[in-house]
């Protein structure tokens, strides 16, 4: 695929994760960030957010099928993952999780495990939106230094 | 990578309003800067933010290592400090920081966003309640007004 076509494609679809609210103002300046001296730093930024993702999502999912339900731990696990979703500018994802932020409050188990549910799928519909992304953006700056 | 400014659109498909931007500042001092938060994604990231604007910048992730490493004698220009803290919160470690008569710029960055713990906080010392995340149009007139680019208010 030409350069051209290349980065007209990752510009549409960085574009589309904006305007299809995927993503806010943060991620611009992660992208901002990124220079010569760290030619890797949103990936790596991006990497990390999904392993620390990946353990929140896995403490609330334990937290969650305990009985008596913990809403303390809950609510800290959510606050946790609300911070750092919130940091990369995942919009989405951190408006489902003050939803559940909600929930906890209201000590609300199923109102929990509902939103969870939410948390969970724009997570990952986030993960795989950023990983084309990233990986087409990637192809388009090396077609631009090749 | 980096989209020109005029690139980027908000989630309403409209243009974002951008008035900074982190290449807008230039330090002339060697600032230093501190990080208290207990996640470890936050942590890094406001670390490297930090680095990108030239700042010399350390990181603990609980409040009582914050308490201890100033306690030892670590001067810092700025803290960054989460209010969601293991071992000791960031509430009482602020609390702490400040009677140890440290008068740094603090700023709580939190996920919190109520008025009840924007007051706490307040309260417990910070000079700025920051709901996550932390961007430039905040950090730039603060680091600007520490390295004397600005007149002190």
């Amino acid at each position: 695929m030409d350069r051209n076509r290349l980065q007209h494609q990752a510009a549409c679809m960085r574009r589309s994760l904006f305007d299809q609210g995927y993503l806010d103002e943060p991620f611009i300046q992660l992208e901002e960030l990124q220079d010569d001296a760290n030619p890797n730093f949103v990936q790596e930024i991006v990497t990390l957010f999904y392993t620390d993702s990946a353990r929140l999502i896995q403490n609330i999912e334990h937290a969650l099928s305990t009985r008596p339900t913990d809403f303390n731990k809950l609510d800290d696990y959510m606050h946790q993952f609300k911070g750092s979703s919130s940091s990369i500018g995942a919009k989405k994802v951190t408006d489902e999780c003050t939803v559940f932020g909600e929930y906890c409050s209201a000590e609300n188990a199923e109102g929990c495990i509902r939103s969870f549910q939410q948390v969970n799928q724009e997570y990952v519909i986030l993960r795989r939106k950023l990983e084309v992304y990233l990986q087409m953006a990637k192809q388009a700056a090396v077609s631009r230094t090749a | 990578m980096a989209p020109a400014a005029d690139e980027a659109k908000s989630g309403n498909g409209g243009q974002i309003q951008r008035p900074f931007t982190f290449n807008e500042i230039v330090l002339r001092n060697r600032l230093t800067a501190l990080v208290v938060d207990g996640d470890n994604f936050c942590r890094l990231l406001q670390q490297g933010i930090l680095q990108a604007y030239g700042l010399q910048t350390q990181t603990v992730d609980n409040g009582d290592a914050a308490v201890e490493l100033i306690a030892s004698g670590a001067k810092f220009d700025l803290i960054l400090i989460d209010m969601l803290l293991p071992i000791l919160d960031g509430l009482e470690a602020t609390r702490r920081i400040r009677a140890m008569g440290v008068n740094c710029k603090m700023l709580g960055v939190t996920a919190f966003s109520g008025e009840r713990e924007r007051q706490a906080f307040l309260a417990a010392g910070v000079d700025l309640f920051v709901e996550k995340p932390l961007g430039p149009e905040v950090l730039i007139p603060i680091l600007r007004e520490l390295d004397g680019q600005y007149p002190s208010i």
